[in-house]
C-alpha cells in the first residue's frame, strides 16, 4: 500500500513538472512571438501559441534523448558541447551558428577569467 | 529558464547536463520556436491575412522538422 501511494506521489510530481515545463515554454514562445509581431507586421492568434508550444515541447524531448544516446556513444555520461554541436548538424547554417554562439561563450568565458585574474593581481600584492 | 531546460534532461537516469551544453541547447529551442513563428508568419502574408492561424503551422511544420 505504502509503495503504491509513493508511485503515485512520484507520478503526479512528475505531471506537476511537466505542466512547469509547458507554462514556461508557453511564456516565452508567447515572447518570441510578440516581438515578431511588430516586425512583420501580424498578430499570432492564441491558438498558435499553444501549438508552436507543444511541438516545442515534443521537439525538447526528442533533443534529450538524441543527446543522450550522442553521449552514451561517447562512452560519457555527461552531455558536452560537442554533442549539440552533433544534433545541430543536418543543416549547414543551424551547425554554423551553433559552432559560433559556442566560441562566442568561450571567448566570454576565457574573458571573464582574465579579469578575474587581473583582479587578484591587483588585490593581492 | 536555462535551468528548467536542464531538469527537463533529468527525466533519463544518470546523464548530466555540462552548462555549455544547456546554453547551447537553449538556443537551439530558441532559434526552433523563432523560426516557426517566422515561417508561420510568412506562410500568413503569403496567404495575405493578417492573423497567423493553426493552418499555417500546419503548412510549414513538415519542412520544419525535417530541419531540425
Amino acid at each position: 500500500m505504502e509503495e503504491q501511494s509513493d508511485g503515485e506521489a512520484s507520478d503526479s510530481e512528475k505531471l506537476a513538472l511537466d505542466q512547469r515545463f509547458k507554462a514556461a515554454i508557453h511564456y516565452t514562445v508567447g515572447k518570441i512571438c510578440t516581438e515578431l509581431e511588430e516586425e512583420m507586421e501580424v498578430t499570432f492568434s492564441r491558438h498558435i501559441i499553444a501549438v508552436i508550444s507543444e511541438a516545442t515541447y515534443k521537439q525538447s524531448g526528442i533533443f534529450a534523448s538524441d543527446l543522450e544516446d550522442f553521449c552514451q556513444h561517447a562512452k560519457r555520461t555527461t552531455v558536452t558541447a560537442d554533442d549539440v554541436k552533433l544534433l545541430a548538424r543536418r543543416s549547414g547554417t543551424l551547425a554554423n551558428h551553433i559552432s559560433k554562439v559556442h566560441k562566442k561563450m568561450k571567448d566570454a568565458q576565457v574573458a571573464s577569467k582574465e579579469k578575474k585574474g587581473q583582479k587578484r593581481k591587483k588585490t593581492g600584492p | 529558464m536555462v535551468t528548467k531546460l536542464v531538469q527537463r534532461n533529468f527525466k533519463d537516469p544518470k546523464t548530466k547536463m555540462s552548462k555549455e551544453a544547456t546554453e547551447l541547447t537553449a538556443e537551439l529551442l530558441r532559434i526552433f520556436v523563432k523560426e516557426a513563428a517566422l515561417r508561420s508568419a510568412q506562410q500568413a502574408k503569403d496567404e495575405s491575412s493578417v492573423v497567423v492561424e493553426q493552418k499555417h503551422f500546419e503548412k510549414i511544420l513538415p519542412q520544419l522538422l525535417l530541419d531540425f
